[in-house]
């Protein structure tokens, strides 16, 4: 596996507030990474720092080998990157042809911009039915789709999107993830934002679980150590009643290891009290219910 | 301060009479002309400096001053005084005039509109023959005082000084007190100011009106050096000078504008070596000092008298952090490299009793808690769009209530509603069982609605201190009069809120960071420091919006201890958004659970974490 | 009163001229321009110098002032307005009229205060329009502000550029994450509002008839109050205020002549009652 993204100690925040405190993590090629997280564990600053919209302090960026801190956000855009933000917000006052008219700015071959346009199109019918409606009158889930079409004019090899079902209906975002798995077929790498777990797992091949700036889990999706996730997203006490089990407060590891399932918990559960150190947490059964109640598993603790 | 002008009003006779070959009545002249441009400029850097607004039509300003005093004086022969008044007057009452459409407006509008009222000044009224004499003008004949006749030039200058050091005096009480705080939170943001009960469009109007009326002082001052008013003394590049003046002296800084004035008035009639360069090289050097140097004159006088007096002064665009401190705000966000770690560990160890000054000026029973806050109904849309569809809920006296959802829920929108930065489309709020729901921010938060803001809610180039202080804002209930004389009213209770202000640092024990300003603090500390500047105006409901974000989980478990204590000490009635689901889980008595603009669950928490509902609406549809 | 309308509206275009410069920094950058009308000034002494002085034939001199203000406008945008990025407003503001304090300062050092003549580079007659004399100054005026709408309205809605400044003016974000380098916009921007602040100087200078250093002052405010009535961030408003603006001078000097400055009067009363009023204008959105 070769990692079109390497970002290696990467640093940043605003002022005095440190928000990534030596980040580290890969994106494969053709693979659909996801960073999981609480509010302000840094994941949508994480990528803003890797697009460029907010300077890196310290620490590396590369893409295919290439190194990304110093140069401008454009700069990047035009190295084969594109960054769907969490607003998902289009050019409203312009047309939806418009709108991905200047998605494919930077690409100088226009029959390539035909063709991208045309991959669109095939990806997002909707689209083509409202190409000269303006942006800003389509609905939210069309403005979401409008948005990651945009970003896909310029044919990335890597697109970062920010929490892609915030804001959207169920029904949108099911149609949201589906296009994004399409989008990882054609061989485009994602790296992706959520909150939404269950929605982001199910697209992600690699996931991260970030706190304070930091990797404290990694795995790929298939061999996910439920509970510890959970329980490191504060949503272990969601899925079954708490089950008070006095524990010493753990020390802090950061733990980037390859290894999955088998992390001992000696990572703390952000936040969740100190009395809070074991939690319970459901297996997947696959059929999108809610999993309450069902197939639980102690976390080792 | 005093005595230094009393001194130098008292001087300028004297030497002149002592040493006339020296101080010729020439140099006194040219004196009295840098002293009234500084005079001139003070309020235009009250208004640019304190309120953030631009206006071209300074030269307008000063014409009706001057003006207004050549008729008095000169056409019907009062005296000089009443010519004062008059001008004061006047130009009050214009800027009212024309401030009231360009101030409710956000933005820079009053620039425009100070343009066109300058111009239209100049070419119409300034020249009207019934009114100002057409071309020749009026003359400002010298001052009289019973027999006394300031006709020599050492003897107005000393006139002049007076006047400078008594509308000195006024600028330096206006900005120390609430009014001049006031000026400085709506400069930076005006939903901070009207969170703290300040009246965003009273004050704004209020900077204006201050500055046309001691602008129209200083206008009847320059006609009266000058010998006369006429239209071509206020033309509009008049206006741009004394903008690029404030400028080059350093906005807010009443000294380093002085200076720059001064010259600019004394130097060009003095120094004619400089062939106009300085028409030139004056607007090079704003610019320059614009791009390099923000800090202007001011900047480097106060660094002058800083390396005197050898103290420090932190007064870096973007200071380094102060070193870590506890209290809760160590947590995490601390300055360079591993600052971070080592904060986390003193934050949980240091929550002590929490003994937060009372109020001034509010009785003990209606100081704190007891507050009520309810919400009926409420629907707002953004385009078409539900953000908030029928939501009702209350939040119990005493009590901390938490509102929980996705990203995107409506929790946001349902707190601004309830503060009242956004109208809802129908639906009540009720607060300590008045209706609310049609006043503005500043009036709900007189009427005891505390708030703190995502981005922190405090002016960041202030001190924590001075921050504390504007904190009390609607609990200075002396009046408009009390504060620019600085009245002993005025006087007692800015010092009775100074004093609770550091008796609140002490408490949370951050009271070495009290001479800091607010943005060279930790992310933490200023999170905290900012629950306590809402706390000091003794709220009857308050309502925090994410208080954790940005904080390490240890600082969120410490935060937590805090706010229990704040409902068990205080009694406070509390409505937390929060999305660090543990804080919300370990604090709150009732949990209200939202989701795409409606209520999905409402209960105790440990109810609420087990409803099906939540759990589908926080994780999709989950296959975990 | 045909007469009067017809040459109001001709006025008007070069006010609308003015006006669009302001108008398109306004839209891009939120800055107020102040120093448009010096910019104007300066370009207006350049030509004088070129083609008085130096003697170069009307056309390449006036072209050639038009780059010098092009030059000013992206010097500025160079060494003020970038290095000031987020900076508040105000600040903005300020250096606008720093830049026209500057501008002037030099006019004053370089040429004096004397008015100057610029010649006209017309022989020929003007045209008669319905009884309505239309001298060639007020000609050229109405061709290059038609020319200067048709053209600004084909650039922001054909070209990618336009269309990237366009969509700049409300998601400065969003336009960098399509790799477009904002900052040619930027300067770009500034060109342009600058030519276009160059074309209204020389074009009034020629109606006028002289000029001085500060000359163009009174022209801002009309310029400033067509923007306003066009709403501060419409183009089209831009031209429609202009002609607005100047057809309101002609009927205010036709009836009122015996009153030097109730044009300005109006003027500032127009700004206020539409600020009061109407604050997005004849043609503006709002946000």
């Amino acid at each position: 596996m070769t990692a079109l993204l390497e970002v290696r100690g990467l640093a940043t925040g605003f002022g005095a507030n440190r928000v990534l405190n030596g980040l580290d993590l890969d994106a494969e090629e053709g693979r659909a990474t996801l960073l999981l997280g609480l509010n302000g564990a840094g994941k949508s600053v994480a990528l803003k720092t890797i697009s460029g919209l907010q300077p890196a302090w310290s620490g590396s960026i590369r893409l295919s080998g290439r190194e990304l801190v110093g140069l401008e956000a454009e700069d990047r855009i035009r190295g084969g990157m594109g960054h769907v933000l969490q607003s998902k917000a289009v050019f409203g006052q312009l047309t939806v042809a418009e709108n991905l008219r200047l998605g494919g700015a930077t690409v100088r071959d226009r029959r390539q911009v035909a063709e991208n346009m045309e991959r669109v199109y095939t990806i997002y019918p909707r689209l083509r039915e409202r190409a000269s409606q303006q942006a800003g009158s389509l609905s939210g889930g069309e403005q979401a789709m409008l948005a990651v079409a945009r970003a896909l004019m310029a044919g990335p090899r890597l697109l970062l999107v920010d929490e892609p079902s915030a804001g959207l209906s169920p029904i949108m975002v099911e149609a949201l993830g589906h296009t994004l798995g399409e989008i990882r077929k054609t061989g485009t790498t994602l790296l992706m934002v959520e909150q939404n777990v269950g929605f982001g797992l199910e697209l992600a091949d690699d996931v991260y679980v970030l706190e304070k700036g930091r990797v404290v889990y990694r795995g790929a999706a298939g061999e996910l150590d439920l509970a510890r996730v959970s329980a490191l997203l504060g949503i272990g006490e969601l899925l079954g009643p708490p089950k008070p089990t006095p524990a010493p407060r753990p020390a802090r590891t950061t733990k980037r290891a390859a290894g999955t399932t088998k992390a001992a918990g000696a990572t703390k559960a952000p936040g969740a009290s100190r009395a809070r150190g074991t939690t319970r947490t459901t297996k997947a059964d696959g059929n999108g219910t809610a999993p309450n109640g069902r197939g639980r598993k102690e976390a080792d603790g | 301060m005093v005595l230094f002008f009393a001194a130098a009003a008292a001087l300028a006779p004297v030497l002149s009479r002592v040493a006339p070959g020296t101080f010729t009545p020439y140099l006194m002249l040219m004196l009295c002309f840098g002293l009234t441009y500084a005079l001139a400029a003070l309020p235009l850097n009250l208004l640019m400096g304190y309120a953030g607004q631009i206006s071209l039509g300074h030269a307008a300003f000063l014409g009706l001053g001057a003006f207004a005093t050549g008729i008095i004086t000169g056409r019907d022969g009062l005296p000089f005084l009443l010519g004062l008044a008059v001008s004061a007057l006047v130009g009050g009452l214009s800027a009212l005039v024309i401030g009231l459409p360009a101030l409710r407006l956000r933005g820079l509008y009053l620039a425009l509109v100070t343009l066109g009222f300058g111009l239209a000044m100049f070419s119409l009224v300034f020249r009207l023959r019934t009114v100002t004499g057409g071309y020749a003008g009026v003359g400002v004949p010298r001052p009289e005082a019973g027999t006394f006749v300031f006709s020599r030039n050492a003897d107005l200058l000393a006139l002049i000084v007076v006047i400078f050091g008594l509308v000195w005096a006024l600028d330096r009480n206006v900005v120390r007190s609430k009014v001049g705080r006031a000026f400085l939170a709506l400069r930076q943001d005006e939903e901070v100011a009207a969170g703290f009960g300040i009246d965003v469009a009273r004050y704004k109007l209020y900077a204006f009106v201050l500055y046309g009326a001691l602008s129209a002082v200083a206008g009847a001052v320059l006609g009266t050096v000058i010998g006369f008013a006429q239209q071509e003394s206020f033309t509009f590049d008049v206006s741009l000078l004394f903008v690029a003046i404030v400028l080059l002296g350093g906005a807010r800084s009443r000294a380093g504008v002085a200076v720059a004035a001064f010259f600019f008035g004394f130097l060009p009639r003095y120094f004619s070596f400089l062939h106009g360069w300085e028409l030139v090289a004056a607007p090079a050097l704003v610019l320059y000092s614009l791009v390099r140097h923000p800090g202007g004159l001011g900047q480097s006088l106060e660094l002058l008298r800083s390396a005197r007096f050898g103290r420090a002064v932190g007064r870096g665009r973007q200071g380094a952090p102060v070193a870590d401190g506890p209290g809760l705000g160590g947590g995490g966000a601390g300055g360079d490299g591993a600052a971070g770690d080592s904060g986390d560990e003193d934050t949980v160890a240091t929550v002590t009793r929490l003994a937060l000054p009372r109020p001034v000026g509010v009785d003990g029973a209606a100081a704190s808690g007891g507050g009520t806050l309810e919400v009926r109904d409420i629907v707002v849309r953004f385009g078409g769009l539900a953000a908030v569809d029928g939501v009702s809920l209350a939040v119990d006296p005493g009590r901390i209530t938490g509102l929980i959802g996705p990203n995107g829920a409506g929790k946001s929108t349902l707190f601004n509603t309830v503060s009242g930065f956004v109208r809802p489309e129908r639906g009540t709020i009720l607060l300590g069982g008045h209706d609310v729901s049609s006043l503005p921010p500043h009036r709900r938060a007189a009427l005891g609605l505390g708030r703190t803001f995502q981005q922190i809610g405090l002016v960041k180039d202030l001190t924590v201190v001075d921050n504390l202080v504007l904190a009390q804002h609607r609990l200075a209930d002396y009046g408009t009069p009390s504060a620019l004389g600085h009245l002993p009213r005025a006087a007692r209770r800015e010092r009775e809120m100074t004093a609770r202000a550091r008796e609140t640092l002490v408490a949370l024990d951050l009271e070495r960071l009290g001479i800091h300003r607010l943005d060279q603090l930790s992310h933490g500390q200023q999170r905290i420091v900012e629950l306590a500047a809402a706390l000091l105006t003794a709220p009857g409901v308050l309502l925090l919006d994410e208080p954790s974000a940005g904080m390490s989980p240890a600082a969120a478990e410490a935060l937590a201890e805090r706010l229990l204590q704040v409902r068990d000490e205080l009694g406070q009635t509390i409505l937390l958004i929060e999305h660090h689901l543990p804080l919300v889980m370990a604090t709150c008595t009732t949990v209200h659970v939202m989701d795409a603009g409606r209520l999905l669950a409402s209960g105790p928490p440990a109810e609420v974490q087990s409803d099906p509902a939540v759990v589908t609406a926080y994780l999709g549809g989950v296959r975990v | 009163m045909a007469a009067v309308i017809v040459s109001g509206i001709a006025a008007g275009a070069v006010y609308g001229l003015f006006a669009l410069g302001l108008v398109l920094v306004y839209k891009t950058t939120r800055v107020l321009n102040f120093a448009q009308a010096e910019i104007g000034a300066f370009s207006t002494f350049v030509a004088y110098a070129l083609i008085v002085n130096a003697g170069l034939p009307w056309g390449l001199g006036a072209l050639l002032a038009l780059g010098a203000a092009a030059a000013v406008g992206v010097g500025f945008e160079r060494a003020v307005i970038r290095p000031l990025v987020g900076a508040p407003r105000l600040t903005l503001v300020v250096a606008t009229i720093g830049l026209g304090l500057l501008l002037g300062g030099l006019e004053v050092k370089l040429w004096g205060i004397d008015p100057k003549l610029l010649p006209t580079p017309f022989h020929g007659s003007g045209l008669h329009v319905a009884d309505v004399y239309l001298s060639p100054p007020r000609l050229l005026a109405l061709g290059i502000t038609a020319a200067a709408g048709l053209l600004s309205v084909w650039f922001f809605r054909r070209t990618t550029f336009g269309l990237a400044l366009l969509a700049a003016a409300h998601d400065v974000v969003g336009v960098r994450l399509t790799g477009i380098r904002l900052r040619h916009l930027s300067a770009f921007t500034w060109g342009v509002s600058s030519v276009l602040g160059g074309m209204a100087g020389i074009v009034i200078s020629l109606s006028l008839g002289a000029f001085a250093p500060f000359f163009l002052n009174r022209i801002m405010l009309l310029g400033f109050a067509a923007a306003v009535v066009g709403g501060m961030t419409s183009l089209p408003g831009a031209l429609l205020g202009g002609i607005v603006i100047g057809v309101t001078e002609a009927l205010v000097s036709h009836f009122w002549i015996s009153v030097p400055g109730l044009v300005e009067a109006v003027m500032f009363g127009t700004i206020v009652v539409f600020l009061l009023v109407r604050p997005i204008g004849l043609l503006g959105r709002a946000e």
